[in-house]
């Protein structure tokens, strides 16, 4: 076991940790630029500065020689040196800024030079709030600036790509936005160009930087360099709420957080969890909030007749009442329940219970799996978040051939979440004369088509878990309020300033942004009701904790032990290997 | 050091036609390698080589002055797996001009010294990188390299033995930062040359993370010689801490600026006076920078009795650097001097390290304010400031390189400075 001394304090080590890693570990701060836990160490930023020495050991006896005060020799590096890129030895000690003022001195002159070229202009910045740079000259930083030449001025919003904005000004060079097309996507498509202080990052002539994982660098660059092309001065970091989710545009699962303004969706970014998506994310996950946002479901509607265009609103009542109307007046063989691995192991749980019951059968299921889409990072084959919770929860899964027979013969068609239509498995004019009730969250073709649309809400709504293709269970918050909830009530919505002192006269507090859905086990209670039954869940735990009781794989899975393990691997590992 | 008129030449005698293989050879060329790699005797092994170079201590010629031979022995023991040596002919430290005359006059003797090097450290290809402004020069070892192929001096087998080794050469893109060692290495893979964090030394992880060498021309173009006569024949030219023949480029305001091949330790006067034949119309000697535009400046006062060596140029406040010389007279405009030399600077740095990349073009800007008569004392001070700030915090030397000509500029010229200045009486603190 090595020791290491660290502003005084001894701490023991094991292997050969970097400096920085380790200080950081133990809840010390060391001001950094360049440094990102999960790419390259260039130690270019010159920002994490310790004073690092060793304790002098006499060569033949081992021992360590003492000082005429009877203290144990020290040997000091002559230069400062940074932290990120230093192994530890045995025997070092180091000095951070806490107690040596060489160091503090350097930190704060590495942030003057940083800011010499860098154009201040904070006040209409989108990284202002979140910017290390902001929060690192606050903390370390000198209190005024002694440069009173010419700024160097180079390229402004230049469009690197087709989601990438660069403001080369701000850019400090810290060259963690090319590691990460050189190491982590390794599509190479950013470098540094020119020299000196005019140097900042770019794409070869010609070409535009459409790496699907692009929009990391954003969340990368230290300063707003790189912005979002779509994000941009949107709003301020210090408006929105902040609530943990999951990116359900595919099957991996990766953990993102919602940015929430006014109960609207402004961005998504990801969130670290070193067992799905470590730091990272793919931009067609971010892409979420126009379906987070826009041509959402409201109110039930209903076809007055069947050759009407269009459907017109009507009221929950009347919605549930058409329902029980259909299901009662058909015969159960004629009708055919569809679940989805869109929806959440909740929606899909409740949604069979209430099959089983009323309507005496089996949900089933077709899966969005595209063979070949995926790569090797966070890009799957399956394009649908729960498959392998409907797998799990029993769900009947069917083939295109199987489900377009079953449509065929059915008359009444329940139905969660696929847009059919959209995918080309069926046709309007194949479900000309069937009755289509649709539960879903978007105006997709298949709402368009249906007979009766109830609008449910959708996965930054409610509370749920889904089951990524390596079979881990993950679960939601609610990000946006529904007409039904109410963030002061519900104490796991996050509410931010606007949220709590904002009114109805402001421009941010705007009810035209809540929409007018309820939760899938909700509706299905609320139907239940209709034929004698009770399925009473108020709440996704209630649906959770019944399904956790019945089904042997969920044994034991709780919200709080998935916020607490970040997520539960449903199946133990060897099994996995085995299957693998 | 009297006897400098009656010093023989060996690294660019005074023989016509040594640029070409055959005339270099009648002259005792490949003598060398021939017996290195011959004469098991004298050379048992590569480890021989080394020793004696070694012991023959030839301080690098690059500015760095360490000992060549100690450097080759850092390789770590051969695994099978490529190694290189890299020649370091960037040579673009303004006031250097010396290893063009060896491309020039004596091509072969540095293609021998660094195929002796190779076999010494069983290197398997040498790069020799130069400057890519030396066009013709190029052309020039591009021929001498190919006669070496011709006449088996290279390639596979040379001169019968089992020992190969290829040598190519590689043309850099003008960048003054291509010359530091290791952004040389990345300029060689084809990348940014932006200089590597060290450690791991190159000698661990160089080129493509292979052991790896560098050397500067000049110094490899010595090895022929130390082989031929022996360590103690080096060490008994010059100065007795940096033995050996050095190539001093004096450039300036004398009379005969050139490239001059003399022992080292040369007192500096008689480089001037009588070397270069003294300054040009008769003017007064202000100052020199001895070893390329980085090295100090020392003022002509300091300069009696002072010779050319590292360790007399350090305790003179300075350092030996490339030996490029560049003298100054009385004319001469210190402040504007300085001003050119930090545009180098700041046109020069890579941008890798913050200290470096904004501190070169501020003290650029700072200094300009000055030269145009809107500077104040307070600057000169912000100057110092701003150096102490650079240096020992970056990756490689240059932020060093920069910060010492304003640091020790302004120090020793103060009063030019100020003559320039308006007086402020904010500090700058």
């Amino acid at each position: 076991m090595a020791e290491i001394v660290i502003d005084g304090i001894p701490y023991s080590f094991e292997g050969k940790p970097k400096l920085l890693d380790f200080i950081l570990s133990k809840n010390k701060d060391v001001p950094f630029f360049c440094y990102h836990p999960s790419m390259s160490a260039p130690a270019n930023c010159r920002m994490c500065m310790v004073k690092v020495g060793q304790y002098v050991k006499n060569r033949e006896t081992g021992d360590y020689e003492l000082d005429d005060q009877g203290e144990r020799r020290i040997r000091w590096f002559p230069k400062l040196q940074t932290s990120c890129n230093m192994d530890m030895m045995d025997d070092m000690i180091v000095h951070t800024h806490e107690t040596d003022d060489l160091v503090k001195r350097a930190h704060k002159d590495t942030l003057e030079m940083i800011l010499i070229n860098h154009p201040l202009d904070c006040p209409i910045c989108d990284q202002a709030g979140e910017c290390p740079l902001q929060i690192q000259t606050y903390k370390y930083g000198p209190e005024g600036s002694r440069f009173e030449v010419k700024k160097q001025h180079k390229p402004k919003h230049v469009q690197l790509g087709p989601r990438v904005t660069l403001d080369a000004e701000r850019c400090i060079n810290c060259t963690r936005c090319t590691r990460f097309t050189d190491e982590i996507s390794q599509s190479h498509q950013l470098t540094i160009t020119r020299r000196g202080d005019k140097n900042h990052p770019t794409t070869a002539p010609g070409t535009v930087f459409d790496d699907p994982y692009s929009m990391n660098t954003i969340d990368l660059c230290p300063v707003g360099a790189l912005t979002s092309t779509d994000f941009r001065f949107k709003a301020r970091v210090w408006e929105m709420n902040q609530t943990p989710g999951l990116d359900i545009t595919n099957g991996k699962g990766v953990n993102v957080d919602l940015w929430t303004r006014d109960n609207v969706v402004l961005r998504i970014t990801p969130r670290h969890n070193p067992h799905v998506n470590e730091y990272w994310m793919t931009d067609k996950g971010r892409d979420a909030i126009h379906l987070y946002n826009e041509q959402r479901l409201s109110t039930p509607a209903i076809r007055l007749h069947p050759n009407d265009s269009s459907l017109v609103m009507t009221s929950w009542d009347n919605a549930y009442q058409t329902t029980q109307e259909i299901v009662e007046s058909t015969d159960t063989k004629q009708i055919l329940v569809l679940g989805s691995p869109y929806a959440s192991v909740e929606e899909n749980g409740a949604w069979m219970q209430f099959s089983e019951s009323i309507l005496k059968q089996s949900p089933s299921y077709t899966t969005h799996i595209e063979k070949e889409s995926g790569d090797d990072f966070l890009l799957v084959d399956d394009q649908a978040p729960n498959t392998y919770g409907c797998e799990l929860l029993g769900l009947k899964k069917r083939t295109k051939a199987a489900f377009k027979k079953a449509v065929a013969e059915a008359k009444v068609i329940l139905s969660l979440h696929d847009d059919y239509i959209e995918r080309g498995w069926l046709s309007e004019e194949e479900i000309k004369g069937k009755t289509w009730i649709y539960f879903g969250t978007n105006h997709t073709q298949m709402a368009k088509a249906a007979t009766l649309t109830i609008p449910i809400t959708c996965a930054v709504e409610h509370t749920a878990s889904y089951v990524n293709v390596d079979q881990r269970i993950q679960r939601t918050y609610p990000a946006k309020e529904t007409k039904y909830t109410n963030r002061r009530l519900d104490l796991e919505m996050s509410e931010g300033r606007l949220d709590r002192f904002g009114t109805k006269f402001d421009h941010w507090v705007n009810e035209d942004h809540k929409v007018d859905c309820k939760p899938l086990w909700e509706i299905v209670g609320d139907l239940s009701l209709l034929w004698g039954h009770t399925l009473s869940y108020r709440h996704g735990r209630d649906v959770l904790d019944a399904l956790a009781s019945n089904i042997p794989a969920l044994e034991g899975v709780t919200y709080q032990a998935m916020d607490d393990q970040r997520g539960i691997l449903l199946t133990s590992s060897e099994t996995q290997e085995a299957s693998s | 050091m009297s006897d400098w008129t009656t010093y023989e030449p060996v690294l660019i005698p005074n023989i016509a036609g040594l640029d070409r293989l055959e005339t270099y050879r009648k002259h005792g060329g490949y003598d060398a390698l021939h017996a290195v790699l011959h004469d098991q005797n004298t050379w048992p092994d590569p480890a021989s080589v080394v020793q004696e170079v070694k012991e023959a201590n030839i301080r690098g010629r690059g500015g760095a002055g360490f000992n060549a031979g100690l450097k080759w022995s850092f390789m770590p023991p051969v695994d099978g797996g490529p190694r290189y040596l890299a020649c370091n002919g960037d040579e673009s430290e303004p006031g250097t001009f010396k290893d063009r005359k060896i491309f020039e006059y004596n091509p072969f003797l540095f293609i021998e010294g660094a195929t002796i090097a190779a076999y010494a450290m069983s290197i398997t290809s040498i790069y020799v990188y130069i400057r890519g402004e030396y066009r013709s020069w190029i052309h020039k070892m591009e021929k001498a390299v190919s006669d070496a192929y011709d006449a088996g001096l290279l390639g596979q087998n040379i001169l019968g033995s089992d020992f190969s080794v290829d040598l190519v050469l590689h043309s850099g893109a003008g960048a003054y930062i291509c010359g530091e060692e290791t952004s040389l290495l990345e300029s060689l893979e084809g990348k940014r040359g932006y200089p590597r964090v060290k450690p791991p030394f190159p000698a661990q992880r160089g080129l493509w993370g292979r052991p790896t060498t560098i050397n500067n021309i000049e110094t490899l173009s010595n090895v022929p010689g130390v082989i031929r006569n022996g360590a103690d024949w080096f060490k008994s030219i010059g100065a007795e801490s940096h033995p050996g023949p050095i190539l001093y480029g004096i450039s300036g305001h004398v009379n005969r600026p050139g490239v001059y091949e003399l022992p080292s330790g040369m007192p500096v006067m008689t480089l001037i006076e009588e070397v270069a034949q003294g300054m040009r119309n008769g003017k007064k000697l202000k100052a020199i920078i001895p070893g390329g535009s980085s090295t100090p400046i020392l003022p002509a006062k300091d300069l009696e009795d002072l010779t050319m060596d590292a360790d007399a140029l350090r305790g003179a406040g300075s350092m030996m650097g490339t030996a490029g010389m560049v003298v100054m007279d009385e004319d001469t405009d210190i402040v504007e001097t300085l001003w050119r030399i930090s545009k180098f600077y700041h046109h020069e740095s890579c941008g890798q390290c913050t200290p470096c990349r904004e501190g070169t073009g501020w003290l650029e800007k700072i200094l300009e304010k000055v030269v145009t008569g809107q500077g104040t004392t307070r600057d000169l001070d912000l100057l110092l400031d701003i150096t102490s700030q650079m240096e020992g915090r970056t990756i490689c030397a240059l932020a060093d390189a920069a910060a010492w000509p304003v640091r020790y500029t302004i120090s020793r010229f103060r009063d030019e400075f100020e003559a320039r200045c308006k007086p402020s009486l904010i500090p700058v603190g």
